[in-house]
């Protein structure tokens, strides 16, 4: 605990930590990022693009992050498999932590790799006790490998993912429960399932001890496939649905400030004034959120 | 349940178009074929049919967009200096 901390303690001072707001750190994005910084409390930068940066692009990293808060994102690590995880990308994955101090990092829920085939994607693993049981590993040897425990991030799937024996929110809970690790929530990840495969996206987050939601995405999809089987597809090309601002209202209402909450963007890019705007309304229904929590306790 | 054998298992058909369609032909033999128990093959034989060619498709396209875009230098840091 910091000096001022401790003093703010032992005063009675009860620190609130707030809330922190941004944007998935994309090339094409940069220029207009560091243009509007007093806009943007963070960025995200996906770990991966860093692995086999030259050196000029990792000090350009680090001076970033002197800027501006950063988070670190992978994508590549298969946490959530029977399999142990790839120890080349864990090293790298911490040398990026060591090098550029990020506020946290993070990876998925996810296989991407099985019998040396590369998916290519985030795979929803079969939801069962052998897939608990390999993410908890691979979670505790990331934690030592790295020496910050990951913030673990929900996917979504269009598949169900066959060989399940527990829903979603069990199998995501019981992981959270029995690890170290906390939850970035990405709320169109939940919205995309609980559409695709009817359940209700709020029994998920009430699942979650509310102090181990630590991170929340933001991103937007559009329906695919015809007819009677259409489903929503995560694709970060279109801009955040109103069901998901309602989601992130709700986590206002059952969380502590202290939130991470990221518009991700990977492609057709709109303006950076409707990706501004995108992050303003996220502020307002967390906001909203809070402010019912609010007038829950004043009343009660 | 063999839990690496079936994520291999997985992780082949929704990446190998043709793998994907002899299973999907003969469920039974091909998951037979790769390795799966007897319980096993009585569950892949239930999978979502629906979300597997979905998410194949959406794994294809990503791959040829990122082929499309393969080798395309990222300059950005040097056109911040500029």
């Amino acid at each position: 605990m910091g000096v001022l901390a401790a003093a703010a303690v032992e005063e009675g001072v009860v620190a609130v930590e707030a809330d922190r707001f941004g944007l998935g750190w994309r090339p094409p994005l940069a220029l207009e990022i560091l243009s509007n910084l007093e806009r943007i409390d963070v960025v995200e930068v996906i770990a991966d693009d860093f692995f086999n940066a030259s050196r000029s692009q990792r000090r350009a990293l680090k001076t970033l992050a002197a800027q501006v808060p950063v988070t670190l994102h992978g994508v590549s690590l298969g946490l959530a498999s029977s399999v142990a995880i790839d120890r080349r990308r864990l090293n790298l994955t911490a040398r990026l932590c060591e090098e550029i101090r990020p506020l946290s990092w993070s990876e998925h829920l996810a296989f991407v790799r099985g019998g040396g085939i590369e998916i290519g994607h985030l795979a929803a693993p079969p939801r069962c006790d052998e897939t608990i049981e390999g993410a908890l590993k691979n979670l505790s040897l990331a934690r030592t490998t790295v020496g910050v425990a990951p913030q673990v991030e929900n996917i979504a799937t269009l598949i169900d993912p066959p060989l399940s024996r527990y829903d979603e929110a069990t199998w995501v809970s019981e992981i959270i429960r029995n690890s170290q690790s906390d939850l970035l929530l990405d709320l169109h990840n939940l919205h995309a399932n609980a559409t695709n495969f009817g359940f209700n996206p709020i029994d998920l987050i009430s699942r979650i001890p509310p102090g181990r939601v630590r991170g929340i995405h933001l991103a937007g999809g559009k329906w695919v496939g015809k007819g009677d089987v259409r489903r929503v597809l995560d694709d970060h090309l279109h801009d955040v649905p109103d069901p998901v601002y309602a989601l992130l209202e709700e986590i206002g209402a059952r969380t502590e400030p202290g939130l991470t909450v990221i518009l991700e963007r990977d492609g057709d890019f709109p303006s950076i004034e409707s990706l501004l705007n995108q992050v303003d309304r996220a502020r307002e229904a967390l906001a909203r959120g809070r402010a019912r929590a609010l007038r829950r306790e004043v009343a009660a | 349940m063999s839990a690496p054998i079936v994520e291999a298992f997985l992780a082949r058909i929704y990446v190998d178009a043709q793998v994907r369609a002899r299973f999907l032909s003969n469920p039974t033999a091909e998951a037979l074929n790769a390795g799966l128990s007897h319980d096993e093959v009585e569950a892949v034989k239930q999978i979502d049919q629906v979300g597997l060619e979905l998410f194949a498709l959406s794994l294809e396209r990503k791959r040829q967009r990122q082929c499309a875009t393969r080798g395309r230098p990222n300059h950005f840091w040097r056109k911040r200096r500029a």
